[in-house]
Protein backbone atom coordinates (compact mmCIF):
# COMPACT_ATOMS: atom_id res chain seq x y z
CA UNK A 1 0.00 0.00 0.00
CA UNK A 2 1.00 3.44 -0.80
CA UNK A 3 2.19 5.56 2.48
CA UNK A 4 1.46 9.24 2.70
CA UNK A 5 -1.26 10.87 1.23
CA UNK A 6 -0.29 14.29 2.73
CA UNK A 7 -0.77 13.30 6.51
CA UNK A 8 1.04 15.92 8.62
CA UNK A 9 2.97 14.35 11.76
CA UNK A 10 4.34 16.72 13.65
CA UNK A 11 5.71 15.34 17.26
CA UNK A 12 8.82 16.72 17.07
CA UNK A 13 10.58 17.02 21.06
CA UNK A 14 10.78 20.80 20.31
CA UNK A 15 6.72 20.94 19.80
CA UNK A 16 6.30 18.99 23.19
CA UNK A 17 8.37 20.83 25.47
CA UNK A 18 7.22 23.91 24.53
CA UNK A 19 3.28 22.93 24.83
CA UNK A 20 3.44 21.36 27.98
CA UNK A 21 6.61 23.79 29.80
CA UNK A 22 5.73 25.74 32.89
CA UNK A 23 7.42 28.38 31.05
CA UNK A 24 4.40 28.85 28.13
CA UNK A 25 2.11 29.25 31.52
CA UNK A 26 3.60 32.36 32.77
CA UNK A 27 4.26 33.51 29.19
CA UNK A 28 8.28 32.84 30.08
CA UNK A 29 8.79 32.01 26.20
CA UNK A 30 7.60 34.93 24.73
CA UNK A 31 9.61 38.03 26.34
CA UNK A 32 7.04 41.03 24.27
CA UNK A 33 4.13 39.45 26.73
CA UNK A 34 6.30 38.96 29.56
CA UNK A 35 7.29 42.43 29.30
CA UNK A 36 3.88 43.76 28.86
CA UNK A 37 2.57 41.64 32.07
CA UNK A 38 4.88 42.82 33.53
CA UNK A 39 4.31 46.41 33.02
CA UNK A 40 0.56 45.73 33.54
CA UNK A 41 1.82 44.50 37.13
CA UNK A 42 3.71 47.93 37.74
CA UNK A 43 1.58 50.02 36.25
CA UNK A 44 -1.38 48.57 38.96
CA UNK A 45 1.08 48.80 41.63
CA UNK A 46 1.66 51.96 40.92
CA UNK A 47 -1.64 53.28 40.81
CA UNK A 48 -2.49 51.83 44.04
CA UNK A 49 0.72 53.46 45.74
CA UNK A 50 -0.80 56.25 44.18
CA UNK A 51 -3.94 56.37 45.60
CA UNK A 52 -3.09 54.91 49.02
CA UNK A 53 -1.32 58.67 49.73
CA UNK A 54 -4.89 60.12 49.30
CA UNK A 55 -6.01 57.40 52.01
CA UNK A 56 -5.76 56.10 55.59
CA UNK A 57 -4.17 52.86 56.35
CA UNK A 58 -7.49 51.33 57.29
CA UNK A 59 -8.71 52.19 54.20
CA UNK A 60 -6.11 51.63 51.85
CA UNK A 61 -2.72 51.05 52.72
CA UNK A 62 0.15 51.17 50.47
CA UNK A 63 1.94 48.31 48.20
CA UNK A 64 4.81 48.64 50.75
CA UNK A 65 3.02 48.30 54.14
CA UNK A 66 1.37 44.70 52.53
CA UNK A 67 4.97 44.14 51.87
CA UNK A 68 6.24 44.69 55.28
CA UNK A 69 3.47 42.74 56.72
CA UNK A 70 3.61 39.81 53.93
CA UNK A 71 7.51 39.80 55.13
CA UNK A 72 7.02 39.95 59.25
CA UNK A 73 3.86 37.20 58.96
CA UNK A 74 6.18 34.74 57.39
CA UNK A 75 9.33 35.21 59.37
CA UNK A 76 6.88 35.59 62.60
CA UNK A 77 5.70 31.81 61.02
CA UNK A 78 1.91 32.66 61.28
CA UNK A 79 1.39 33.09 57.61
CA UNK A 80 3.19 29.76 57.09
CA UNK A 81 1.18 28.00 59.73
CA UNK A 82 -1.65 29.22 58.43
CA UNK A 83 -0.80 28.09 55.18
CA UNK A 84 -0.37 24.68 56.54
CA UNK A 85 -3.59 24.29 58.09
CA UNK A 86 -5.54 25.71 55.28
CA UNK A 87 -4.07 23.16 52.96
CA UNK A 88 -4.64 20.47 55.69
CA UNK A 89 -8.31 21.24 54.74
CA UNK A 90 -8.09 21.75 51.22
CA UNK A 91 -6.90 18.61 50.00
CA UNK A 92 -8.86 16.46 51.78
CA UNK A 93 -12.18 18.06 50.91
CA UNK A 94 -10.82 18.69 47.65
CA UNK A 95 -9.82 14.96 46.71
CA UNK A 96 -13.26 13.76 48.30
CA UNK A 97 -15.52 16.10 46.79
CA UNK A 98 -13.59 15.37 43.54
CA UNK A 99 -13.80 12.26 43.60
CA UNK A 100 -17.29 11.70 45.17
CA UNK A 101 -18.18 14.44 41.99
CA UNK A 102 -17.26 12.46 38.78
CA UNK A 103 -17.97 8.97 40.24
CA UNK A 104 -21.69 10.28 40.50
CA UNK A 105 -21.75 12.68 37.29
CA UNK A 106 -20.20 9.75 35.43
CA UNK A 107 -22.69 6.90 36.65
CA UNK A 108 -25.74 9.29 36.35
CA UNK A 109 -25.07 10.54 33.10
CA UNK A 110 -24.58 6.63 31.98
CA UNK A 111 -27.06 5.26 33.54
CA UNK A 112 -30.75 6.41 32.49
CA UNK A 113 -32.66 5.12 35.31
CA UNK A 114 -29.61 5.94 37.66
CA UNK A 115 -30.35 9.17 36.12
CA UNK A 116 -34.23 9.47 36.45
CA UNK A 117 -33.44 7.89 40.23
CA UNK A 118 -31.22 11.12 40.99
CA UNK A 119 -32.71 14.10 38.68
CA UNK A 120 -35.12 15.36 41.31
CA UNK A 121 -32.82 15.20 44.00
CA UNK A 122 -30.12 17.13 42.09
CA UNK A 123 -31.78 19.64 40.96
CA UNK A 124 -33.25 19.98 45.02
CA UNK A 125 -29.51 20.21 46.08
CA UNK A 126 -27.77 21.96 43.67
CA UNK A 127 -28.81 25.70 44.48
CA UNK A 128 -27.51 25.36 48.05
CA UNK A 129 -24.53 27.25 48.25
CA UNK A 130 -21.77 25.22 50.72
CA UNK A 131 -22.14 27.87 52.99
CA UNK A 132 -25.29 27.61 53.80
CA UNK A 133 -24.40 23.93 54.98
CA UNK A 134 -22.15 25.27 57.65
CA UNK A 135 -24.18 24.45 60.60
CA UNK A 136 -24.18 20.42 59.41
CA UNK A 137 -20.69 20.56 59.23
CA UNK A 138 -20.13 21.62 62.91
CA UNK A 139 -22.50 19.56 64.02
CA UNK A 140 -21.31 16.23 61.84
CA UNK A 141 -17.66 17.23 62.32
CA UNK A 142 -17.50 19.85 64.92
CA UNK A 143 -15.41 23.24 64.55
CA UNK A 144 -12.60 21.16 63.13
CA UNK A 145 -9.99 20.27 60.24
CA UNK A 146 -13.05 18.03 59.10
CA UNK A 147 -15.54 20.33 59.57
CA UNK A 148 -13.86 22.72 57.27
CA UNK A 149 -12.93 19.98 54.38
CA UNK A 150 -16.54 18.96 54.65
CA UNK A 151 -17.51 22.48 53.24
CA UNK A 152 -14.68 22.36 50.36
CA UNK A 153 -15.96 18.76 49.64
CA UNK A 154 -19.57 19.71 48.73
CA UNK A 155 -18.15 23.01 46.64
CA UNK A 156 -15.85 21.00 44.82
CA UNK A 157 -18.27 17.90 44.09
CA UNK A 158 -20.95 19.76 42.24
CA UNK A 159 -18.31 21.83 39.63
CA UNK A 160 -17.10 17.90 39.50
CA UNK A 161 -20.07 16.61 39.02
CA UNK A 162 -22.02 18.94 36.26
CA UNK A 163 -18.04 19.06 34.27
CA UNK A 164 -18.28 14.84 34.22
CA UNK A 165 -21.74 14.34 33.53
CA UNK A 166 -21.80 16.62 31.02
CA UNK A 167 -18.74 15.55 29.43
CA UNK A 168 -19.94 11.83 29.49
CA UNK A 169 -23.38 12.82 27.84
CA UNK A 170 -21.14 14.50 24.95
CA UNK A 171 -19.21 10.98 24.40
CA UNK A 172 -20.08 10.61 20.80
CA UNK A 173 -22.41 7.68 20.52
CA UNK A 174 -20.53 6.66 16.92
CA UNK A 175 -17.29 5.79 19.31
CA UNK A 176 -20.01 3.69 21.58
CA UNK A 177 -20.88 1.71 18.46
CA UNK A 178 -17.81 1.31 17.33
CA UNK A 179 -16.64 -0.22 20.90
CA UNK A 180 -19.83 -2.31 20.31
CA UNK A 181 -18.55 -4.00 16.95
CA UNK A 182 -15.11 -4.42 18.22
CA UNK A 183 -16.32 -6.31 20.88
CA UNK A 184 -17.09 -4.55 24.06
CA UNK A 185 -19.25 -6.01 26.37
CA UNK A 186 -21.03 -5.10 29.71
CA UNK A 187 -21.16 -1.60 31.08
CA UNK A 188 -18.31 -2.01 32.94
CA UNK A 189 -15.86 -2.63 29.77
CA UNK A 190 -16.97 0.50 28.21
CA UNK A 191 -17.21 2.80 30.50
CA UNK A 192 -13.63 2.06 31.38
CA UNK A 193 -12.49 1.63 27.68
CA UNK A 194 -14.74 4.09 25.79
CA UNK A 195 -16.72 6.73 28.07
CA UNK A 196 -13.97 7.48 30.39
CA UNK A 197 -11.31 8.05 27.99
CA UNK A 198 -13.63 10.02 25.56
CA UNK A 199 -15.06 11.95 28.31
CA UNK A 200 -11.18 12.95 30.06
CA UNK A 201 -10.73 16.29 28.38
CA UNK A 202 -14.24 17.77 30.04
CA UNK A 203 -13.47 15.86 33.52
CA UNK A 204 -9.84 17.35 33.60
CA UNK A 205 -11.43 20.75 32.96
CA UNK A 206 -14.16 20.11 35.70
CA UNK A 207 -11.11 19.39 38.35
CA UNK A 208 -8.86 22.18 37.08
CA UNK A 209 -12.31 24.67 37.75
CA UNK A 210 -12.52 22.85 41.04
CA UNK A 211 -9.20 23.21 41.78
CA UNK A 212 -9.47 26.70 42.30
CA UNK A 213 -13.23 26.76 43.89
CA UNK A 214 -12.19 24.43 46.30
CA UNK A 215 -9.15 27.10 47.17
CA UNK A 216 -11.44 29.65 47.21
CA UNK A 217 -14.29 27.96 49.91
CA UNK A 218 -10.99 27.28 51.99
CA UNK A 219 -11.61 31.14 53.40
CA UNK A 220 -15.46 30.28 53.40
CA UNK A 221 -15.14 27.23 55.48
CA UNK A 222 -12.94 29.06 57.76
CA UNK A 223 -15.31 31.44 58.85
CA UNK A 224 -16.26 29.71 62.09
CA UNK A 225 -12.77 30.06 63.37
CA UNK A 226 -11.10 27.05 61.82
CA UNK A 227 -7.57 27.51 62.25
CA UNK A 228 -5.93 28.90 58.51
CA UNK A 229 -5.68 31.64 56.06
CA UNK A 230 -9.36 32.59 55.44
CA UNK A 231 -9.05 32.87 59.62
CA UNK A 232 -6.10 35.33 59.46
CA UNK A 233 -7.82 37.23 56.81
CA UNK A 234 -11.34 37.68 59.22
CA UNK A 235 -8.97 38.64 61.70
CA UNK A 236 -6.91 41.04 59.86
CA UNK A 237 -10.16 42.88 58.87
CA UNK A 238 -11.61 42.53 62.30
CA UNK A 239 -8.96 44.83 63.80
CA UNK A 240 -8.60 46.97 60.69
CA UNK A 241 -5.15 46.01 59.55
CA UNK A 242 -6.11 45.97 56.02
CA UNK A 243 -2.77 45.86 54.89
CA UNK A 244 -2.74 41.97 56.97
CA UNK A 245 -5.52 41.14 54.88
CA UNK A 246 -4.00 41.98 51.62
CA UNK A 247 -0.62 40.00 52.67
CA UNK A 248 -3.00 36.90 53.29
CA UNK A 249 -5.05 37.29 50.01
CA UNK A 250 -1.47 37.49 48.34
CA UNK A 251 -1.23 33.88 49.94
CA UNK A 252 -4.31 32.66 48.18
CA UNK A 253 -3.20 34.15 44.45
CA UNK A 254 -0.22 33.10 44.96
CA UNK A 255 -1.33 29.44 46.11
CA UNK A 256 -3.56 29.17 43.55
CA UNK A 257 -1.08 30.28 40.67
CA UNK A 258 1.32 27.41 42.20
CA UNK A 259 -1.58 24.45 42.21
CA UNK A 260 -3.21 26.11 38.72
CA UNK A 261 -0.07 25.95 36.74
CA UNK A 262 1.00 22.57 38.12
CA UNK A 263 -2.50 21.06 37.16
CA UNK A 264 -2.25 22.59 33.66
CA UNK A 265 1.02 21.14 33.28
CA UNK A 266 0.06 17.36 33.99
CA UNK A 267 -3.85 18.39 31.91
CA UNK A 268 -1.41 18.76 28.99
CA UNK A 269 0.66 15.61 29.54
CA UNK A 270 -2.32 13.31 30.33
CA UNK A 271 -4.02 14.78 26.55
CA UNK A 272 -1.14 14.80 24.33
CA UNK A 273 -3.59 13.26 22.00
CA UNK A 274 -5.41 16.04 21.56
CA UNK A 275 -2.54 18.77 20.13
CA UNK B 1 -25.73 -15.39 -9.04
CA UNK B 2 -27.24 -16.06 -6.16
CA UNK B 3 -30.76 -14.32 -6.65
CA UNK B 4 -32.67 -16.08 -4.25
CA UNK B 5 -35.82 -13.48 -3.64
CA UNK B 6 -38.07 -15.69 -5.24
CA UNK B 7 -38.14 -18.62 -3.07
CA UNK B 8 -40.07 -18.97 0.12
CA UNK B 9 -38.13 -17.94 3.22
CA UNK B 10 -37.63 -21.49 4.55
CA UNK B 11 -35.75 -22.92 1.91
CA UNK B 12 -33.66 -19.61 1.76
CA UNK B 13 -32.64 -19.74 5.11
CA UNK B 14 -31.93 -24.06 4.67
CA UNK B 15 -29.85 -23.37 1.19
CA UNK B 16 -27.87 -20.62 2.26
CA UNK B 17 -26.19 -21.89 5.51
CA UNK B 18 -22.98 -21.43 4.15
CA UNK B 19 -23.82 -18.29 2.51
CA UNK B 20 -21.60 -14.94 4.27
CA UNK B 21 -24.30 -12.96 4.97
CA UNK B 22 -28.56 -13.50 4.24
CA UNK B 23 -30.71 -10.24 4.31
CA UNK B 24 -33.89 -11.94 4.87
CA UNK B 25 -37.03 -9.60 3.85
CA UNK B 26 -35.68 -6.92 6.25
CA UNK B 27 -38.08 -4.19 7.12
CA UNK B 28 -37.74 -1.13 9.50
CA UNK B 29 -40.63 1.12 10.57
CA UNK B 30 -39.49 3.67 12.60
CA UNK B 31 -42.67 4.88 15.33
CA UNK B 32 -41.53 8.86 15.34
CA UNK B 33 -44.00 11.32 16.95
CA UNK B 34 -46.28 11.38 13.64
CA UNK B 35 -47.08 8.65 11.57
CA UNK B 36 -44.90 5.97 11.52
CA UNK B 37 -41.84 5.98 9.21
CA UNK B 38 -41.35 3.28 6.61
CA UNK B 39 -37.72 3.73 6.13
CA UNK B 40 -37.08 -0.13 5.11
CA UNK B 41 -39.21 -2.61 3.07
CA UNK B 42 -38.59 -6.30 2.39
CA UNK B 43 -35.07 -5.90 1.86
CA UNK B 44 -33.81 -9.36 0.96
CA UNK B 45 -30.52 -10.08 -0.57
CA UNK B 46 -27.20 -12.19 -0.24
CA UNK B 47 -23.66 -11.78 -0.05
CA UNK B 48 -21.92 -14.61 -0.62
CA UNK B 49 -18.45 -15.99 0.94
CA UNK B 50 -15.56 -13.97 -0.84
CA UNK B 51 -17.80 -11.75 -3.16
CA UNK B 52 -17.78 -7.62 -2.85
CA UNK B 53 -21.75 -6.64 -3.22
CA UNK B 54 -21.72 -2.88 -3.54
CA UNK B 55 -25.43 -1.04 -1.91
CA UNK B 56 -26.31 2.29 -3.56
CA UNK B 57 -28.90 4.59 -3.84
CA UNK B 58 -30.35 7.75 -3.49
CA UNK B 59 -30.10 9.35 -0.28
CA UNK B 60 -33.07 8.55 2.20
CA UNK B 61 -33.37 5.42 0.51
CA UNK B 62 -32.31 3.75 4.24
CA UNK B 63 -28.81 2.74 3.29
CA UNK B 64 -27.63 3.48 6.17
CA UNK B 65 -30.48 2.18 8.37
CA UNK B 66 -29.67 -1.12 6.45
CA UNK B 67 -26.10 -0.83 7.35
CA UNK B 68 -26.71 -0.68 10.95
CA UNK B 69 -29.26 -3.27 11.19
CA UNK B 70 -26.92 -5.87 9.21
CA UNK B 71 -24.20 -4.69 12.09
CA UNK B 72 -26.31 -5.50 14.41
CA UNK B 73 -26.36 -2.07 15.67
CA UNK B 74 -30.32 -1.90 15.43
CA UNK B 75 -32.87 -4.16 15.17
CA UNK B 76 -35.53 -4.77 12.39
CA UNK B 77 -38.90 -4.67 12.52
CA UNK B 78 -39.29 -7.38 10.41
CA UNK B 79 -37.34 -10.20 9.17
CA UNK B 80 -33.58 -11.00 9.66
CA UNK B 81 -29.79 -11.21 9.02
CA UNK B 82 -27.89 -14.05 9.27
CA UNK B 83 -23.85 -14.06 9.13
CA UNK B 84 -22.92 -17.67 8.20
CA UNK B 85 -26.25 -18.81 8.89
CA UNK B 86 -26.62 -17.69 12.43
CA UNK B 87 -29.08 -14.64 12.79
CA UNK B 88 -27.63 -11.77 13.96
CA UNK B 89 -29.36 -9.95 17.54
CA UNK B 90 -26.59 -7.59 18.26
CA UNK B 91 -23.04 -6.17 17.54
CA UNK B 92 -20.51 -9.45 16.58
CA UNK B 93 -16.34 -9.78 16.28
CA UNK B 94 -17.75 -11.72 13.36
CA UNK B 95 -18.17 -8.73 11.51
CA UNK B 96 -15.81 -5.84 10.91
CA UNK B 97 -17.66 -2.30 10.57
CA UNK B 98 -16.21 0.55 9.21
CA UNK B 99 -17.99 4.16 9.42
CA UNK B 100 -18.01 6.76 7.07
CA UNK B 101 -16.53 9.40 9.75
CA UNK B 102 -13.25 6.67 11.26
CA UNK B 103 -14.47 7.30 14.67
CA UNK B 104 -11.14 5.88 15.94
CA UNK B 105 -10.66 6.30 19.32
CA UNK B 106 -8.60 9.76 19.87
CA UNK B 107 -6.79 8.99 22.97
CA UNK B 108 -5.13 5.80 21.57
CA UNK B 109 -2.84 5.69 19.16
CA UNK B 110 -2.86 3.89 15.29
CA UNK B 111 -1.09 0.56 16.96
CA UNK B 112 -3.61 0.70 20.17
CA UNK B 113 -6.59 0.96 18.00
CA UNK B 114 -5.75 -1.55 15.70
CA UNK B 115 -5.05 -3.41 19.22
CA UNK B 116 -8.33 -2.57 20.45
CA UNK B 117 -10.35 -5.51 19.67
CA UNK B 118 -7.62 -8.07 19.50
CA UNK B 119 -7.84 -7.07 23.42
CA UNK B 120 -11.32 -8.42 23.73
CA UNK B 121 -10.67 -11.76 21.65
CA UNK B 122 -9.39 -14.71 22.28
CA UNK B 123 -5.95 -14.51 20.44
CA UNK B 124 -2.61 -15.13 23.04
CA UNK B 125 -0.79 -12.25 23.52
CA UNK B 126 2.11 -13.33 21.01
CA UNK B 127 -0.59 -13.35 18.22
CA UNK B 128 -2.26 -10.30 19.05
CA UNK B 129 0.96 -8.46 18.74
CA UNK B 130 1.30 -10.29 15.47
CA UNK B 131 -1.90 -9.65 14.10
CA UNK B 132 -1.27 -5.25 14.76
CA UNK B 133 2.26 -5.83 12.82
CA UNK B 134 0.51 -7.79 10.12
CA UNK B 135 -2.59 -5.08 9.85
CA UNK B 136 -0.85 -1.51 10.31
CA UNK B 137 1.83 -3.05 7.37
CA UNK B 138 -1.19 -3.83 5.55
CA UNK B 139 -2.96 -0.26 5.51
CA UNK B 140 1.05 1.14 4.83
CA UNK B 141 0.92 2.64 8.35
CA UNK B 142 4.18 1.24 9.76
CA UNK B 143 5.84 4.78 9.74
CA UNK B 144 3.07 5.78 11.85
CA UNK B 145 2.01 3.32 14.47
CA UNK B 146 2.60 5.45 17.18
CA UNK B 147 0.88 8.17 16.19
CA UNK B 148 -2.50 10.11 17.32
CA UNK B 149 -5.43 10.04 14.77
CA UNK B 150 -5.07 14.25 15.46
CA UNK B 151 -1.81 13.95 13.66
CA UNK B 152 -2.98 11.73 10.53
CA UNK B 153 -4.67 12.66 7.34
CA UNK B 154 -8.40 11.09 6.37
CA UNK B 155 -6.88 8.79 4.15
CA UNK B 156 -4.56 7.47 6.50
CA UNK B 157 -7.53 7.58 9.49
CA UNK B 158 -9.47 5.62 6.81
CA UNK B 159 -6.45 3.10 6.35
CA UNK B 160 -6.42 3.05 10.38
CA UNK B 161 -10.18 2.42 10.87
CA UNK B 162 -10.07 -0.27 8.28
CA UNK B 163 -6.92 -2.25 9.68
CA UNK B 164 -8.77 -1.66 12.92
CA UNK B 165 -11.60 -3.77 11.78
CA UNK B 166 -10.08 -6.84 10.08
CA UNK B 167 -7.72 -7.01 13.37
CA UNK B 168 -9.65 -9.52 14.95
CA UNK B 169 -10.21 -11.79 11.42
CA UNK B 170 -13.83 -11.50 10.78
CA UNK B 171 -15.69 -13.05 8.39
CA UNK B 172 -17.83 -9.95 6.66
CA UNK B 173 -15.86 -6.44 6.13
CA UNK B 174 -19.15 -3.96 6.42
CA UNK B 175 -18.51 -0.12 5.43
CA UNK B 176 -20.41 2.19 5.40
CA UNK B 177 -19.53 5.31 2.63
CA UNK B 178 -16.33 4.73 4.03
CA UNK B 179 -14.18 7.24 1.54
CA UNK B 180 -17.10 9.56 1.37
CA UNK B 181 -15.54 12.00 3.66
CA UNK B 182 -11.97 11.96 1.72
CA UNK B 183 -10.62 14.08 -1.83
CA UNK B 184 -11.50 12.57 -4.81
CA UNK B 185 -7.72 11.45 -5.37
CA UNK B 186 -7.49 10.01 -2.00
CA UNK B 187 -10.61 8.10 -2.84
CA UNK B 188 -9.16 6.44 -5.91
CA UNK B 189 -6.27 5.59 -4.19
CA UNK B 190 -8.03 3.84 -1.09
CA UNK B 191 -10.39 1.64 -3.37
CA UNK B 192 -7.72 0.49 -5.10
CA UNK B 193 -5.99 -0.60 -1.54
CA UNK B 194 -9.16 -1.46 -0.36
CA UNK B 195 -9.43 -4.35 -3.81
CA UNK B 196 -6.01 -4.87 -2.79
CA UNK B 197 -6.84 -5.75 0.88
CA UNK B 198 -10.01 -7.44 -0.20
CA UNK B 199 -7.81 -9.84 -2.59
CA UNK B 200 -4.98 -10.88 -0.63
CA UNK B 201 -7.15 -11.19 2.57
CA UNK B 202 -10.33 -13.28 0.54
CA UNK B 203 -12.91 -11.34 2.62
CA UNK B 204 -16.68 -11.14 2.31
CA UNK B 205 -17.59 -7.30 1.53
CA UNK B 206 -20.84 -4.94 2.05
CA UNK B 207 -20.07 -1.72 0.97
CA UNK B 208 -22.68 1.16 1.62
CA UNK B 209 -22.32 3.99 -1.00
CA UNK B 210 -24.17 6.87 -2.59
CA UNK B 211 -21.13 6.93 -5.60
CA UNK B 212 -22.56 4.75 -8.60
CA UNK B 213 -18.87 4.94 -10.18
CA UNK B 214 -17.61 3.75 -6.79
CA UNK B 215 -19.86 1.09 -6.67
CA UNK B 216 -19.05 -0.42 -9.95
CA UNK B 217 -15.11 0.35 -9.41
CA UNK B 218 -15.51 -2.12 -6.76
CA UNK B 219 -18.08 -4.46 -6.66
CA UNK B 220 -18.57 -8.19 -8.10
CA UNK B 221 -22.53 -6.95 -7.90
CA UNK B 222 -24.23 -3.96 -7.25
CA UNK B 223 -27.27 -4.00 -4.85
CA UNK B 224 -29.58 -0.27 -6.30
CA UNK B 225 -32.30 0.51 -3.55
CA UNK B 226 -34.91 2.82 -4.29
CA UNK B 227 -36.44 5.18 -1.49
CA UNK B 228 -40.05 5.84 -0.02
CA UNK B 229 -39.81 3.04 1.06
CA UNK B 230 -36.17 2.01 0.85
CA UNK B 231 -36.13 -1.20 -1.05
CA UNK B 232 -34.73 -2.74 -3.50
CA UNK B 233 -34.86 -1.68 -6.98
CA UNK B 234 -32.84 -4.43 -8.87
CA UNK B 235 -29.18 -6.35 -8.43
CA UNK B 236 -27.04 -6.02 -11.23
CA UNK B 237 -23.92 -7.79 -11.95
CA UNK B 238 -21.03 -6.34 -13.31
CA UNK B 239 -19.10 -7.90 -15.91
CA UNK B 240 -16.10 -5.84 -16.15
CA UNK B 241 -12.45 -7.28 -15.56
CA UNK B 242 -10.76 -6.12 -12.75
CA UNK B 243 -9.09 -3.75 -12.52
CA UNK B 244 -11.47 -0.98 -13.83
CA UNK B 245 -10.92 1.16 -16.17
CA UNK B 246 -13.08 4.29 -15.98
CA UNK B 247 -12.47 5.62 -19.82
CA UNK B 248 -13.45 1.60 -20.68
CA UNK B 249 -17.26 1.65 -22.24
CA UNK B 250 -18.19 -1.59 -20.46
CA UNK B 251 -17.63 0.43 -17.05
CA UNK B 252 -19.48 3.41 -19.06
CA UNK B 253 -22.77 1.56 -19.26
CA UNK B 254 -22.93 0.05 -15.94
CA UNK B 255 -22.49 3.29 -14.39
CA UNK B 256 -25.70 4.60 -16.90
CA UNK B 257 -27.60 1.57 -16.14
CA UNK B 258 -26.96 1.87 -12.40
CA UNK B 259 -27.93 6.28 -12.50
CA UNK B 260 -31.17 5.06 -14.36
CA UNK B 261 -32.02 2.44 -11.79
CA UNK B 262 -32.05 5.70 -9.42
CA UNK B 263 -33.54 7.82 -11.04
CA UNK B 264 -30.03 10.00 -10.97
CA UNK B 265 -29.35 12.72 -14.01
CA UNK B 266 -26.67 10.99 -15.92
Amino acid sequence: MATDTGGRFDGSDDDVRNETGIGTELGLDDPRRLLRGVAGLLGFLALWHAVSLTQPPIVLPSPVAVAASFRAELVSGTMTAALVSSVRHWIPGTLVGTGLGIGAGVAFAWSRPLDDVTAPLVRLLRPVPPLALIGFAIAWFGLNDAGAAFIIAVGGFWINFYAAYGAVEGVSEDLVDVGRTLGVRGELDMVRSVVLPASLPGILTGIRTGLGRCWMLVIAAEIFSVPGVGREILRASNNLRVDRAIAYILVLSLMYLVVDVAFRAVQRRVLVWQK
Amino acid sequence: MAEVTDEPPAERAADTDDAGVVVDAVGKTYAGDGDPVRALDDVSFTVETGEFVCLVGPSGCGKTTLFRIVAGLIDATDGEVRLGGTPVTGPTTEMGVVFQEYHLFPWLTVEENVRFGLDRSDYPEAERERRVDEMVDLVGLTEFRGSYPKSLSGGMKQRVAIARALAVDPALLLMDEPFGAVDAQTREMLQRELLDVWQSTGKTVCFVTHDVAEAVTLGDRIVVMAAEPGRIAEVVDVDVDRPRERGDPAFGEHVARVRELIGAQP
